[in-house]
């Protein structure tokens, strides 16, 4: 497994893929649950009460990252892209979760969907945690599944 | 097959990007809106702290509002301690429910409560209970529990609440709250002193950056 990460970060581009992937998810993802301020000024706040949640958004950055980079690779070496799908899903379930809260994202689907708007806001910001955990879940099988693939697939192409 | 399965991906790729990037950059965007507090206003709002302080920090709320409710904890006991108290700053409340249909009744309330001036204790009381939305903790019979935990008379609140005599002046608030001061979340702030200078702030953010505008506008 550690061989596997060697050769795919081997290569500074995959390592700029993931560095790249982790702060496209990060900062925004940040800033929608507010632990991230622009306005009037930066401001990072992180209370006691939401330290949970953002380690949540921090390991799922890093692992969404992961498993993109290192899908990109693979489909660059065997054109086969079933599992790239598996690990953006798992992004997009994690990354809704909890972006609703009360903010616009929050305001903007309430006001265009109505009481099926406040349902859906409620719900992924009642369940934040589990979503996330599901997430992480989903995006871990997918890491390990792609590096037992890859360490297979380096093997037959030697 | 193959490449059916990739334009999929890319499809979905490009959706994610694309969402993540309007969400962010439209989260942003409002920061340019409604930077200065428009010269009328006729909220018929009650004020915690002096009427001749020199700061006015409106605060647009929602009662089911998670991250308004973690401002009300961390930050607010802060401002009241260091600013409202001591008469440089008062506090102003501009309801704007949109998260359930319980946060137009819990605002409401407030206002049933005023009428027995008891508006900031309930609007205390709001904050301490508050749980999930729409799950029942600002229901009509908790609202009326509340107001029976304060001492309220109980005939004229629930009076007050069937008429419905101040939804008008919530769906007021609510709209003020989205034209004159461009929110679309909640918390959002409006600082503003007797100068006419005002600074909006956009979320539950720390006492520090409170403190820093508040004392830069004194």
């Amino acid at each position: 497994m550690t061989n596997t990460f060697g050769i795919i970060y081997s290569n500074p581009s995959n390592i700029l893929i993931a560095v790249g992937i982790f702060f496209l998810l990060l900062i925004p993802l940040i800033t929608i649950s507010e632990f991230l301020f622009f306005e009037p000024f930066v401001v990072f706040s992180l209370y006691p009460e939401t330290t949970l949640s953002f380690s949540l958004i921090v390991v799922l950055s890093f692992l969404s990252s992961l498993a993109v980079s290192m899908n990109i690779y693979r489909v660059k070496l065997i054109k086969e892209t079933r599992k790239i799908s598996s690990s953006i899903i798992g992004t997009i379930i994690g990354a809704s979760a909890g972006a609703c809260s009360c903010g616009p994202i929050a305001f903007s689907i309430i006001t265009t969907f109505g009481t099926a708007g406040s349902i859906a806001s409620s719900f992924l910001t009642i369940y934040e945690i589990p979503i996330r955990l599901t997430s992480i879940i989903i995006l871990g099988i997918v890491i390990f599944v792609t590096t037992k693939s890859l360490s297979y697939e380096c093997k037959m192409s030697q | 097959m193959a490449n059916t399965k990739t334009i999929a991906v890319c499809v979905v790729a490009v959706i994610l990007v694309a969402a993540v990037t309007i969400s962010f950059s439209s989260y942003l965007s409002e920061f340019d809106t409604a930077r200065t507090l428009p010269a009328e206003h006729k909220f018929e709002t009650i004020a915690l702290g002096s009427e001749t302080a020199t700061v006015t920090i409106v605060e647009v709320g929602d009662y089911q509002c998670e991250m308004c409710k973690l401002w009300f904890e961390k930050t607010r006991p802060l401002i009241i301690e260091n600013y409202v108290e001591t008469g440089k700053a008062n506090l102003i409340f501009i309801d704007m429910p949109f998260l359930g249909n319980d946060s137009q009744h819990a605002a409401a309330a407030t206002y049933c409560a005023d009428d027995q001036d008891k508006y900031w204790d309930y609007h205390v009381k709001l904050y301490q209970l508050q749980q999930h939305v729409d799950d029942g903790w600002a229901n009509a019979d908790r609202l009326s529990a509340i107001a029976f935990s304060l001492d309220l008379n109980m005939d004229i609140f629930d009076e007050c609440m069937e008429s419905k005599e101040h939804y008008s002046r919530v769906d007021f608030h609510k709209q003020k709250a989205k034209n004159d001061f461009g929110a679309n979340s909640t918390p959002t702030f409006v600082i503003v002193n007797t100068s006419g200078d005002s600074k909006r702030i956009v979320g539950a953010h720390p006492y520090s950056t409170f403190e820093e505008i508040i004392n830069s506008m004194l």
